[in-house]
């Protein structure tokens, strides 16, 4: 099933302070809710394990994680596949950083999911709430970790 | 004037099951109670997606989890030559293993042995697969279109598997065309699954003497023997093939699955027993579905209501490989029984099959090859005539049904209905309802805008396959076997080819030789599902236990008698000429008071045989001349909240006519069984795919099996005609209420909403489902 979803955070921090740390692959990896562990490869590429408990689906997921930052330094996009218990997601991410002008930045994001096996069969119950929520998590999780 | 002395537990008697005591003490002997030293347990590996081509497995991690000692993916089995497994009927293959892509979601990909259940799951999870998405056809009327080609592997380079056809296209065009009344009608009988309490498994080892030693929850354990050793090349006497008490099966255990091959792969590659369990989640995703059929249904009647033709097309979901376990001539199983218990001068079936991302299947869910799917089509289509013409359902029924005095009769689609006497079985029913009072109350409360429907349906079944002219698996034909042995002391053993799955064979079969020998059934044991001691048979399933293993062992058991007779004659002093079989002893004729026991007979067969040849014991393959024609006729009645949506199966009664009833008690024991099966059908159950190819029922909180609270309360009743051709005049009667009920639910509940001026809904009338076609009328009716 194919999931949509859109959001925005202020981040009260200028724009190249906000741009550092989401092209940070160790910091990008610890922003996901739940995250058990993070391993970097190289400066684009990390993986991540999450605990992940959709309905009567839980346990662990293994995600292997992409960045892509855009040369203009305005925009980030994430490719997110990965799977576990014999259910996969595969999430491309992406947000645009906009200086708000008042020393803080608008992240502006969106995001949509793909998921297969039991996670999927768990549907439109539950899964899309609690994928909105996690998502949403990830981008608070950055507003956090830049707030001082 | 003699003493009757029918033994207390022959044909006809309320006998408790000899099986109950041991299951109801937690004492079945399941597959997963089995362990041998040594053993190793496999997890699959399944695919997460539904169509998508493997660009790479890497086991290296899933061999580091300590305990996994073997992973095997496809391609190593088809370096073996056991890439792909033949599907039941012949006609296609399924691969064992993922090989270059695969089909459906959770297709096997990778198989992976470790010395506990736990370090297997773990192992599985630690093999990594790439996948590159292909496009999903999760849809057979996408699949016609042939945009995205499913199987390449395939000669013929289409997603259309076959078209099957019988009866006069031509004539029941010209008859449908110049009819005065017809009505047209798509139904769609969903994806279901048998979903057994105990799912499929194996045990899988070769002894010292390198004999494959397969323990298997299989219906057809003889089949199996035989599919395995075409598959592998080891030779049949090398396996030894034995299934033990089964949780179910339902047609679910009569497919060999790719658990059971990798199972065999890996004890022979490692040496070591082997242990295959599936959870529920694999039960219901990758083995056999049932049903899927997309049936336009098509009925001709003059204006007064006599029926013309019947014209019946149906497109099929096969998903990824045609695995419909059914007889090699009949790709569309016995749907040619569509015409039902109705007079049809002329009709045309067809069926078109195409492939889609979707699991395999398509198999005779407690049903005698989609006889079930006919019958529903049958019996919601005459509910639509009925209405159509603006005449009593009840009427439309009696004044086409198939009379008495016209069996056998020769139905428009090529079967010899045996016997049967329609009307007197709906009377029962009627009467037993209590009809006449029903409509009354009916009217009342469509006055007041309540909601009350009262649904019938009136079928008639096919089965006990099957007579060897016609039917063959994998060109076996499909006769049955029995082997009895009465020991000296009267005691025996029944031996057959049909494996009981619950139905209780171990009464049931002791009752016929009770009744044929004279004996004390609770003395003679019946074993079934051991292929090195039962004869060969085609196994259980199709309702064919009774029909055909049920016929062999009756006349194993008079086999026995013809021998016993020459015994009793020199026991009683007279030539066997003078002897008769009579309330069950051997007497000299006309003499009442020179007898001799079945007892006191096989005692002399080992110690006082005189010049005949010892012992007591035959064996009997039976070949039925004709399929038996079960038939019933059922009511329900029910009450719609026209606010929620709510259903409740307010009555719901079944008289049934399966000929000769061998065991009443078990006979009503089946029947609410499978009806409760088929009120789940109609009423909760669908497995149900996402565009994306997701499977969205994988466990009991998404496919739901009713509880004993759900469950409406079962009357039953029955009438018996016995089959002409049967030596018993048993029919057979596992399959009859879940082949007959859905309808009647469906048109009662339909029956509930025609004064909102719906005609049709699809199964399952599930509440939501009900309330928006109940909000919808309103709102049309107000517009």
């Amino acid at each position: 099933m194919n999931l949509q979803y859109t959001g925005e955070e202020k981040i009260p921090a200028g724009l190249d302070t906000v741009w550092a740390f989401v092209t940070d692959a160790e910091k990008v990896g610890h922003c996901f809710p739940e995250v058990v562990d993070v391993t970097v490869q190289d400066p684009t590429h990390f993986e991540a394990v999450v605990k992940v408990g959709v309905g009567p689906v839980r346990g662990k997921f293994k995600m292997k994680v992409e960045l892509l930052p855009a040369s203009s330094k305005r925009r980030i996009d994430m490719k997110i596949s990965g799977g576990g218990f014999g259910s996969a997601v595969d999430l491309t991410s992406g947000a645009d950083l906009v200086d708000a002008g008042d020393g803080t930045t608008l992240l502006k994001w969106s995001g949509q999911a793909e998921a297969r096996g039991p996670v999927a069969a768990v549907g439109g119950r539950v899964l899309d709430a609690q994928a909105q929520k996690l998502i949403a998590q990830a981008f608070g999780n950055v507003r956090q970790h830049l707030t001082v | 004037m003699s003493i009757q002395t029918k033994p207390l537990h022959s044909v006809g008697v309320h006998m408790k099951r000899k099986e109950d005591p041991r299951f109801i003490q937690g004492k079945g002997h399941y597959i997963d109670d089995l362990s041998f030293p040594g053993m190793l347990y496999l997890s699959l590996v399944r695919s997460t997606y539904p169509h998508a081509e493997i660009t790479n497995i890497d086991i290296s991690e899933a061999m580091k989890v300590p305990g996994v000692k073997a992973v095997i993916t496809g391609k190593d089995l088809e370096a073996a030559g056991l890439g792909w497994l033949p599907t039941f009927h012949g006609f296609d293959k399924q691969m064992v293993l993922a090989i270059g892509k695969v089909l459906f979601q959770y297709q096997e990909v990778a198989a992976v042995f470790a010395e506990t259940r736990a370090a297997a799951v773990d192992g599985a999870e630690a093999v990594q697969v790439d996948y590159a998405p292909l496009p999903v056809v999760a849809d057979p009327f996408a699949s016609k279109t042939d945009k995205t080609l499913l199987r390449p592997d395939r000669e013929s380079k289409t997603n259309h598997i076959f078209h099957w056809e019988v009866g006069d296209k031509e004539g029941t065009a010209r008859a449908m065309a110049s009819s005065p009344k017809r009505i047209k009608q798509r139904l769609w009988f969903q994806r279901c699954h048998p979903a057994p309490l105990e799912p499929c498994g194996c045990v899988a080892y070769f002894d010292t003497m390198g004999r494959l030693q397969f323990h298997v929850t299989s219906q057809a354990p003889h089949v199996y023997r035989t599919a395995l050793s075409l598959v592998t090349g080891i030779p049949e006497d090398k396996i030894h093939v034995m299934s033990p008490d089964l949780g179910g099966g339902f047609g679910n255990k009569v497919p060999v699955y790719p658990g059971y091959v990798c199972a065999i792969v890996g004890a022979l590659k490692i040496g070591r027993p082997v242990k295959w369990i599936e959870t529920r989640t694999e039960n219901l995703t990758s083995t056999g579905f049932a049903r899927d059929y997309h049936m336009d249904v098509e009925i001709g009647a003059t204006a007064d209501g006599k029926v013309t033709a019947l014209h019946v097309a149906t497109t099929a979901d096969h998903g990824a490989f045609d695995a419909a376990a059914d007889p090699s001539k009949y790709p569309a199983g016995i749907f040619g029984i569509v015409t039902g218990s109705y007079s049809f001068p002329v009709a045309h079936a067809e069926v078109d099959a195409y492939f889609t991302n979707k699991a395999p299947g398509g198999i005779a869910y407690r049903c005698s090859f989609r006889v079930t799917e006919a019958s529903y089509a049958i019996e919601r289509g005459m509910d639509i005539l009925a209405d159509e013409l603006g005449m009593d359902a009840v009427e439309l029924r009696k004044k086409n049904f198939i009379r008495k005095d016209q069996f056998p009769y020769p139905s428009a689609l090529g079967f010899t209905y045996d016997s049967g006497d329609y009307h007197k079985t709906l009377d029962v029913a009627l009467e037993k309802i209590g009809y006449t009072g029903l409509l009354k109350e009916q009217a009342e409360k469509r006055a007041r805008g309540e909601l009350m429907g009262i649904g019938f349906s009136t079928f008639t079944e096919v089965v006990g396959a099957g007579p060897s002219k016609h039917f063959d698996i994998l060109g076996i034909k499909m006769f049955d076997s029995a082997e009895i042995r009465i020991h000296p002391t009267g005691a025996g053993i029944v031996r057959t080819g049909t494996k009981s799955q619950g139905q209780g064979h171990e009464t049931t079969w002791a009752q016929i030789v009770a009744e044929e020998l004279g004996l004390d059934p609770q003395t003679i044991m019946v074993e079934e599902g051991d292929t090195d001691t039962a004869p060969y048979g085609l196994g259980t399933y199709a309702s064919r236990s009774t029909p055909v293993a049920g016929a062999a062992i009756t006349m194993a058991a008079r086999r026995i008698r013809e021998k016993a007779r020459k015994i009793a004659a020199h026991l009683l002093e007279v030539g066997e000429g003078d002897v008769e079989w009579i309330d069950y002893k051997f007497q000299v004729k006309g003499v009442p008071a020179k007898t001799v026991t079945m007892k006191e007979v096989a005692f002399a067969a080992y110690t006082n045989m005189a010049q005949n040849e010892p012992g007591l014991e035959a064996t009997y393959y039976y070949d039925p001349p004709n399929m038996t024609y079960p038939n019933g006729a059922y009511v329900a009645v029910v009450d719609i909240d026209r606010e929620t949506g709510e259903t409740k199966v307010r009555r719901f009664v079944a008289v049934d006519d399966c000929g000769v009833v061998i065991n009443p008690m078990i006979v009503e024991g089946q029947i609410h069984g499978g009806l409760t099966e088929g009120f789940a059908m109609a009423f909760i159950q669908e497995i149900q795919y996402d565009a994306q190819g997701n499977n969205l029922n994988t466990n009991f909180t998404d496919y739901l099996v009713p509880t004993s609270l759900e469950t409406p309360h079962w009357e039953t009743g029955n009438t018996v005609t016995p089959s002409p051709h049967h030596p018993m005049g048993a029919k057979g009667v596992g399959e009859s209420p879940n082949v007959g009920s859905p309808a009647a639910f469906v048109n009662a509940v339909i029956d509930a909403l025609s004064p909102l001026g719906v005609r049709h809904l699809d199964m399952p009338l599930t509440r939501d489902k009900v309330w928006r076609a109940i909000r919808d009328a309103e709102v049309k009716k107000k517009a």
